[in-house]
């Protein structure tokens, strides 16, 4: 029996911050994970003379030296800023219909207004009262929900109090004509993984206009860089970690934390437990039916398990300017019905709008000198991947990613002739790295119902906290500061119980 | 937000709240889901095998083949035919394991077929040559590696380049393409040292006379008699007179390491683009003190100080991995490639240095944190590890 202040669960983007945040708070901290790498998504593996990254696409919320981002502070904070080299992208996106459409959208506001315009004419005016209300709403959502402004009210922050819940693609169609700027306007949707039928507005403006004001940004080494980074400072701060070792029970006694039992079966005394598994998981594998109070369950079993992703990493021999690669952050698509393309994520078909993203347009040390990576990624969700018999299941990946890749070489038709290494990655792929349901990277589905305004984000047992896409809003900024503030709220809990004993 | 009143003002938050009560009302019950993503992954990923040896079959000399089934009965995972498991097995003291390409077609998973060879000084081929019978109870990795037909862009012309029991993953490869008639053209160009040595003699010439799509050429290094093969090593002219239409093809090597560099230093003289050949991992190299970067300072028989942080002393020799020497103190890490590659056994060095055969796979930020590859890292000073 080892008794510790905290145990976190997964070292992944949330269970790493907290970590971390915990060990430099003088918390005596063990972290597990069950892979043999920290990161969860935020990782890479090797083929032939490839680092692929796994996920990291944008990273949002960075913002410059001179106008920090509240990632960039969350870093500064944890004393890992100066560690990491972030290379900052100069567009938002490039985004082609074959035959239809080719615009690059540039991450500054009156540069992509102006892309914009030019491509759409007719829709000039609209265009720009469009991004009037996506600042509006965003300067509006500030004041109330960042800065708590204490005379909070529909008459002093009315963009806010109207806009906030309402469907983005009522929105857009209330703004716009042309189904090509609709679609050039909400296809950053997958990275929230719901059409913008389907994703709040409140969502879906933050997201756009973060990445204009903040820009989106990578980093050397990619996103491995940056979980070993976090773990290194971890053990530096005198942290303790445990690989190949996942959590097998949380143990808990009259609604309060109690221990963790892991995998090689060591018990671990501990009252405060930090899960970086999915929600799921935490209350169904891993603590017994009768510690959860009944109102909890029904909360997870009203949701839905969100999107998974099939990936199709591709490493060429030649760099990307002889493949006619311009951008880092493409998409591509075949159709600008964005509800016909979420709904092909429910088939075992190839998804219809796919982000193809070449690492080194930005960063030409990416990969090994004369080549170049790239990651083509459609959203799916698992389940028609589970019902593929076991001995179909190779031909089945083929088959999708094959029909995934006629999509892409439609518009870099070089591609074809330099592939040096390629590897698939499916929604069963993602279930076995990270262990979620689905294959879930962005947790469950990111309703406006299942949002901060509805749930309660704390957990009814005592010592027991969560951090991750599960536990608030997907991708790697939410994710990485969800892991910090709940360090803080640890820290909390743990100088109270002092108090009190 | 400080007032807990004001989200509920949010247009439409009425509306919405009332929609989750109605869904948590007729809430699906999760806890029915306990265990079923575990389930789900283990059908294709379980994260080992019980293994039990059906049949023994004696190929050459120095081969046999060990047939596997699931101990339990049931059907193996799939595979993709050129795929290896890796074998876990304890001899006296020591639990050690060696990854097998799998021979056998995946067309059935009822069984795996691997085929061993005795290796000179071997440890782990002389037990399951010498040791093992059938009806024992082997433990294994489930079907891993990177040596297989990726049918979105190695074509359908290939050619294999084997040498000794290098033929093992292409035996899998071609009996699936023959046995189940897909659209694929194999030239497999097999180097051994006698006629005698020859794993699968038989049925990759019977193979090759009743199939168009199946050329064998072999080739002997040491023939013993004036033969119907051809004879020397695997050379660019020998290729270049032996298949045609070279820059159509897809190589795929696998052999011992002295293979990998002589063929392709011949294929480079033919012009065959780096993406167009396919390398199976080898394990670790005969002879680490000869590898480029190897300090002279230090020789094989070197013992330096392992330290871990629970206080355990122990020696371990330069000359092998340090995953083999910590093996012989009892610990058995996480495995499955002994190759560098699938980075399993990922380990942190607190202190000392290790050399790193080539093969070792490093992520850029393991090199820079200070994690190894303990299978293919050797000792080359006193070292503090983190297991």
């Amino acid at each position: 029996m080892t008794d510790v202040d905290a145990v976190v669960i997964g070292a992944g983007n949330g269970g790493l911050t907290a970590a971390l945040g915990l060990a430099r708070a003088g918390v005596q901290t063990l972290l597990l994970e069950r892979h043999n790498v920290p990161g969860g998504c935020a990782t890479s593996f090797i083929r032939g003379r490839f680092e692929f990254e796994v996920a990291l696409h944008q990273l949002s919320g960075m913002g410059t030296e001179s106008f920090p981002g509240p990632l960039r502070d969350m870093l500064t904070r944890l004393e890992i800023i100066d560690r990491l080299e972030f290379i900052q992208m100069p567009n938002l996106y490039r985004l082609v219909l074959p035959d239809q459409l080719d615009i690059t959208l540039k991450a500054d506001r009156s540069a992509a207004v102006d892309s914009l315009k030019a491509r759409f004419p007719a829709e000039t005016e609209a265009i720009d009262r469009f991004f009037d209300l996506v600042y509006e709403y965003c300067t509006q959502w500030v004041g109330v929900t960042i800065f708590r402004d204490p005379e909070s009210s529909p008459e002093k922050y009315p963009s806010f109090f109207k806009y906030a819940l309402k469907p983005t693609q009522t929105i857009l169609d209330d703004f716009f004509k042309d189904p090509l700027l609709k679609a050039t306007l909400g296809i950053y949707w997958s990275y929230q993984g719901l059409p913008p039928s389907r994703l709040s507005f409140g969502d879906f403006a933050i997201v756009l206009w973060a990445y204009i004001e903040f820009k989106p940004f990578h980093l050397k080494g990619g996103s491995q860089a940056l979980s070993s980074t976090l773990l290194d400072a971890f053990l530096q701060a005198g942290g303790d970690v445990r690989f190949n070792c996942g959590a097998r029970e949380i143990q808990v006694a009259d609604g309060q934390v109690t221990g963790v039992v892991t995998d090689a079966n060591d018990q671990i005394a501990t009252r405060h437990v930090v899960s970086n598994a999915s929600t799921l998981a935490t209350y169904v594998d891993l603590i017994d039916k009768a510690h959860v109070p009944a109102a909890r369950l029904r909360e997870l079993g009203a949701r839905t398990v969100g999107t998974s992703f099939v990936n199709v990493f591709l490493g060429f021999d030649c760099e990307p300017a002889e493949l006619e690669i311009t951008e880092t952050t493409n998409f591509v698509a075949v159709t600008d019905d964005l509800d016909e393309v979420y709904r092909k994520t429910r088939a075992l078909t190839a998804p219809e709008a796919m982000l193809f993203t070449c690492y080194d347009v930005d960063d030409p040390d990416f990969s090994p000198p004369g080549a170049c990576q790239a990651a083509l990624v459609g959203l799916a969700y698992a389940e028609p991947w589970l019902t593929v018999p076991p001995h179909d299941y190779f031909d089945t990946k083929y088959r999708i990613a094959g029909q995934m890749l006629e999509v892409l070489y439609r518009v870099f038709p070089r591609c074809r002739d330099h592939i040096e290494e390629l590897e698939i990655g499916t929604p069963v792929t993602h279930m076995r790295y990270l262990g979620h349901p689905g294959g879930a990277a962005y947790g469950f589905d990111q309703y406006a119902k299942d949002g901060e305004y509805f749930l309660d984000r704390r957990s009814p047992i005592k010592g027991l906290f969560h951090v991750g896409a599960w536990a608030g809003m997907g991708g790697f900024q939410p994710t990485l500061m969800s892991g910090y503030s709940t360090s803080r709220a640890v820290v909390r809990s743990l100088q109270a119980g002092k108090g009190n004993g | 937000m400080k007032k807990p009143d004001i989200k509920t003002q949010i247009d439409g938050y009425a509306d919405i709240q009332r929609e989750n009560d109605i869904l948590r009302k007729y809430a699906l019950d999760r806890t029915v889901e306990k265990g079923a993503v575990a389930a789900a992954v283990n059908r294709l990923h379980p994260p080992g095998l019980e293994l039990r040896v059906a049949r023994i079959i004696s190929e050459t000399a120095s081969t046999k083949t060990l047939r596997l089934v699931a101990a339990d009965g049931g059907p193996l995972p799939p595979f993709q035919a050129g795929q290896y498991i890796n074998v876990f097995v304890d001899i006296g003291s020591v639990r050690t394991s060696r990854p097998y390409s799998i021979s056998s077609p995946p067309n059935q998973t009822a069984y795996y077929d691997i085929t061993v060879r005795r290796m000179p000084d071997g440890f782990v081929s002389v037990y399951l040559l010498d040791e093992v019978a059938t009806g024992q109870v082997l433990t294994s990795t489930a079907p891993a590696g990177n040596l297989y037909h990726n049918p979105l862009f190695h074509g359908d012309d290939l050619v294999f380049i084997a040498r000794g029991s290098g033929v093992t993953p292409f035996m899998s490869m071609l009996r699936e393409v023959t046995d189940r008639g897909l659209d694929r053209r194999i030239h497999l160009v097999y180097g051994s040292r006698s006629e005698d040595d020859i794993i699968f003699a038989a049925e990759l010439r019977e193979r090759a006379a009743h199939y168009d799509q199946l050329k064998v050429t072999m080739v002997i290094s040491e023939p013993s008699s004036e033969g119907r093969d051809l004879t020397g090593f695997i050379t660019a002219e020998l290729l270049a007179e032996q298949v045609d239409d070279l820059g159509r093809k897809m190589f795929y090597l696998c052999g011992p390491e002295v293979m990998y560099k002589y063929v392709q230093a011949e294929l480079a003289r033919l012009d065959v683009p780096g993406r167009r050949i396919r390398i199976e991992v080898y394990g670790p190299p005969a002879d680490v003190t000869a590898q480029p970067g190897w300090p002279d300072s230090v020789r094989a028989q070197d013992r330096f100080t392992v330290t871990l942080p629970d206080g355990a002393v122990f020696t371990v020799a330069a000359g092998e991995p340090l995953m083999n020497g910590l093996e012989r103190t009892g610990r058995t890490l996480n495995t499955c490639c002994r190759s560098g590659e699938c980075s399993l056994c990922r380990t942190r060095l607190t202190a000392g240095r290790v050399f790193h055969a080539p093969g070792a796979k490093l992520r850029k930020s393991d090199a820079i944190s200070g994690y190894i590859h303990p299978c293919l890292a050797y000792p080359i000073s006193d070292l503090e590890l983190m297991l």
